[in-house]
């Protein structure tokens, strides 16, 4: 009964994913290049993986009996490629037209909310939704995890979609038939927006946003100080009204701010230091000529690489500023530029049309100069270590998660294709070059 | 008969009291020529009949005298909403919004009002005459609608009892809003500008300009069928006030900001054969040469604005006058609005700064709009035979300290109290 509900879960996965096979759960990949990242890498070596998890890696490491093995011959083993800013296996935001996939579990007695209110000041928290977990509303079905998986991605950073503070972002794995067993950590940041457009009343500015930001703060640490003196001693005191937008804000590992050009890159680092929780700026196009203040501010960097470009259809008369040349022409060079300084970066695939474009988008800066190394470290292990999950995942050690990425080829070169990847020690073929997808659809 | 030469006799003699006078030894600027040390000027009957260096005192004219004095002809702003637009946010106040893609037959001297608060406040820099626009020049939305012909530009003497005593002439020049390829077109329903794809916009200019080509097509066919059969043609206005453009003695009034509207306004000129002014120029880049080998005359708009572009130098909206003057053409000043009307003579003065010779600033303040309008026999310089519109001095006008003293317009003294000098006294006489 159970192998028979087990197996047509499988037809079930293998009809939605179109690509899920069974994985006997003992694998070895013989003779391939294994880019371990976090060691040297080995140019003909083994990697063994049992249980969802790296067994062994070497160059001397013979397959267990019994195990699977893959001919790696003309293969790369990556670890597994993170994608650090996305909003894979979310539903889209509201303004979309798209209903949520899954209706949001909400904890008794409170009620659903209406249409926002207007907003007059801090109390009424506006454009805040902090309590908002993005492991709490994955759905596994989203078509881009798919896509993202073909490209060879499989983890991303996952982000609910809000006004000003959307909610927690989730550490999620590209596979796996629930949302429950993707999720790798719950809580890898809280997700803080600047535009205020679509609030609704207070705030309405750049500087009304941050004022609201300090007072949202302040009133999270006397929330906590209130709770904890009424633990203490709750006889004679009064007890603390429970604010869920506040326990948000407490329950925050890290903070994400958006940041692209110099001066907002100053400002947020200004900000993040009153945040008191490490930070994470992202968009970053400017970073290049920021790197002292970034290294200064002890900040990670997640690089957005859809690099600015000249407007379609734009009228000729329009004189483009030096400024938004300038921009165009050295944002590329910013993924150098912070690890030539040291600071610790990522990338995402905001903005971008299709996951694998990421890669594309990348290679760029590598024809200018970026180091492929750094490249692969930034789509891996560095991406892992920025929302501190690199004891799991990022390199390929032994004990880590068995998330793996196998190109034919190598990454980054003209003809490297996905060959498969491994995603919690399961096996995944990348789908047929997709169709391509009409603009506006790739969503479900 | 006796009674009427008696009336006339009695408006002689009054206007003998009032617009007849003599001022000597003052400075006198004519602007036509070359200034007059110690030089006076006589006014007769509103008009201005001698000026010299030696002019015989006359029995029963007031003589004021000069000595320290400066004698200029009164500014001109040659396009301005003053008199037709009191508080722009107000719509009850303001005249410049008929609605109507085609109103040729409007004429802005009708809806001018002569009590407005703009008035005296504009008249204490020295400025007497101006060009009144029919409707605004910036975008030329009206409350959600667009007009292509606003209407007719009425020269005005800022001083009179009713909008007919103040009129110089009803029709200067005819407004035309080219049809424009609007890539960033401010929606005022949303109160943002938004960016339209340039193909889009172009298509969209195409389709606008066949309009505006088909209403001139009409006028046309109109003014062959008058030409042949006048009896029995069905009078309309709106062509009927398109007759002395398509005639060429009225020139269209054009806004055009950047070197495409320019050379688009050109290029429509060449087409329909029709007179044209340039006016709101502000980045012409290469068209300078093209406005100065046809003789278009461009009116400015206040150089107190930022610059066009980002890279632009500092100081473009500032040196445009040079440019243009140095090219070889004609200008002139205006602003385009009502409340800073006033500042007229400082656009050109600090034009001056940033290289426009100063008998050019001072020509883009009074005789060149006179000029471009086609008025330059009766106002614009102190030549005799022109009205006595004239300002009284202790320095140079375009200089920000110096204090207009006494203004005549058509001869009259006007009072220089304005909203500003009231409130003035008002708050240096607070305890």
């Amino acid at each position: 009964m159970r192998r028979a509900t087990l197996s047509v879960l499988a037809v079930l996965c293998a009809v939605m994913a179109a690509t899920a096979a069974e994985t006997p759960s003992l694998v070895a990949i013989q003779n391939a290049r294994i880019v371990t990242v976090s060691g040297a890498t080995l140019e003909k070596g083994t990697v063994v993986i049992a249980g969802g998890l790296i067994r062994e890696v070497g160059e001397s490491v013979t397959p267990p009996a019994g195990a699977w093995v893959i001919d790696g011959a003309g293969l790369t083993v990556y670890p597994g490629l993170i994608d650090a800013f996305s909003a894979w296996g979310q539903p889209a935001p509201p303004a979309g037209g798209r209903p949520a996939a899954q209706p949001q579990p909400r904890p008794q007695g409170q009620e659903q909310p209406a249409a926002p209110q207007r907003s007059w000041g801090p109390e009424d928290r506006p454009g805040t939704t902090s309590w908002v977990k993005a492991a709490d509303q994955l759905d596994p079905a989203d078509r881009r995890i798919d896509a993202a998986r073909s490209a060879g991605f499989t983890t991303a950073v996952t982000f609910p979609s809000g006004s000003l503070i959307a909610g927690h972002g989730a550490v999620i794995n590209l596979g796996g038939e629930s949302a429950g067993e993707m999720v790798v950590h719950p809580l890898a940041g809280l997700r803080m927006e600047l535009n205020a457009r679509g609030v609704g009343g207070f705030p309405n500015s750049l500087m009304g946003v941050i004022a609201y930001f300090r007072q949202l703060w302040l009133d999270a640490a006397h929330y906590q100080q209130a709770k904890e003196m009424y633990d203490k001693k709750p006889a004679g005191l009064a007890r603390p009204a429970y604010d869920r937008a506040l326990e948000g804000i407490l329950e925050a590992n890290r903070v994400v701010l958006p940041a692209v050009t110099r001066v907002e890159l100053e400002r947020m680092a200004a900000l993040a230091a009153e945040l008191r929780k490490p930070a994470i700026l992202r968009g970053a196009h400017d970073a290049y000529r920021a790197t002292a203040a970034l290294k200064e501010a002890g900040l990670s960097v997640i690089v957005n690489v859809k690099w600015p470009a000249k407007p379609r259809d734009l009228d000729p008369q329009v004189e483009e500023s030096y400024r938004t040349l300038e921009l165009r022409d050295k944002a590329p060079t910013t993924p150098a530029a912070l690890a030539a300084a040291g600071i610790p970066f990522a990338f995402t695939s905001e903005g971008l049309d299709a996951p694998r474009d990421l890669i594309a988008a990348v290679k760029k800066s590598i024809d200018l100069g970026f180091k492929r190394e750094d490249a692969i470290h930034a789509l891996t292990l560095g991406a892992a270590r920025i929302y501190g999950v690199d004891n799991r995942l990022g390199s390929i050690e032994p004990g880590k998660i068995a998330n793996l990425t196998v190109i034919k080829g190598e990454l980054f070169d003209s003809m490297a294709r996905v060959q498969m990847v491994f995603v919690d020690g399961k096996k995944y073929d990348p789908a047929p070059e997709p169709p391509p997808a009409r603009r506006g659809e790739e969503t479900r | 008969m006796r009674i009427a030469a008696f009336l006339l006799a009695a408006a002689l003699l009054s206007a003998g009291e009032n617009d007849s006078f003599l001022i000597r030894n003052a400075t006198v600027h004519p602007v036509s020529g070359p200034k007059l040390n110690n030089a006076s000027v006589l006014v007769m009957d509103g008009k201005i009949a001698e000026v010299g260096e030696r002019l015989q005192t006359r029995a029963k004219v007031k003589v004021i005298d000069g000595r320290g004095l400066h004698v200029y002809p009164g500014m001109i702003d040659a396009a301005t909403l003053v008199g037709i637009s009191e508080i722009s946010s107000v719509r009850e106040t303001a005249d410049i919004s008929e609605v109507g893609e085609f109103n040729p037959q409007l004429r802005s001297s009708i809806a001018v009002n002569p009590e407005s608060e703009h008035i005296p406040v504009t008249r204490a820099n020295g400025i007497t005459a101006v060009g009144v626009l029919a409707a605004g020049v910036s975008g030329g939305f009206g409350f959600g609608e667009i007009s292509y012909i606003g209407g007719q530009i009425s020269l005005m003497h800022l001083d009179g009892w009713t909008w007919e005593e103040m009129t110089i002439t009803h029709g200067a020049a005819m407004q035309l809003r080219l049809p424009g390829i609007e890539t960033r077109r401010f929606n005022p329903a949303t109160r943002e500008s938004a960016a339209t794809p340039f193909s889009e916009a172009r298509r969209r200019q195409e389709t606008n300009l066949r309009k505006v080509k088909t209403f001139f097509e009409e006028a046309r066919r109109y003014q062959t069928a008058k030409q042949a059969s006048p009896a029995t043609l069905k009078t309309d206005l709106r062509y009927e006030a398109m007759l002395p453009v398509l005639e060429g003695k009225l020139p269209l009034l054009i806004p055009a900001a950047r070197e495409r509207e320019i050379r688009d306004a050109l290029a429509f000129a060449e087409q329909e054969k029709v007179k044209i002014i340039l006016v709101g120029v502000r980045r012409p880049g290469g068209a300078i040469e093209e406005i100065a080998k046809r003789k278009i005359p461009v009116i400015l708009g206040s150089p107190f604005v930022p610059i066009q572009e980002e890279d632009d130098p500092y100081d473009a909206t500032f040196t445009l006058a040079a440019d243009l003057h140095r090219a070889g053409v004609k200008i002139a000043f205006a602003s385009l609005g009502a409340q800073f009307a006033r500042n007229l003579p400082y656009q050109a003065g600090h034009s001056v700064a940033y290289g426009l010779p100063y008998d050019a600033a001072l020509r883009s303040v009074t005789l060149n709009a006179a000029e471009i309008y086609g008025v330059a026999d009766r106002i614009g310089s102190i030549d005799s035979g022109k009205y006595a519109d004239l300002i009284v001095t202790d320095g140079d006008p375009l200089e920000i300290r110096t204090q207009v003293k006494m203004m005549f317009v058509k001869g009259e003294p006007v009072d220089l109290e304005s909203k500003h000098t009231r409130l003035y006294k008002k708050y240096r006489a607070r305890p």
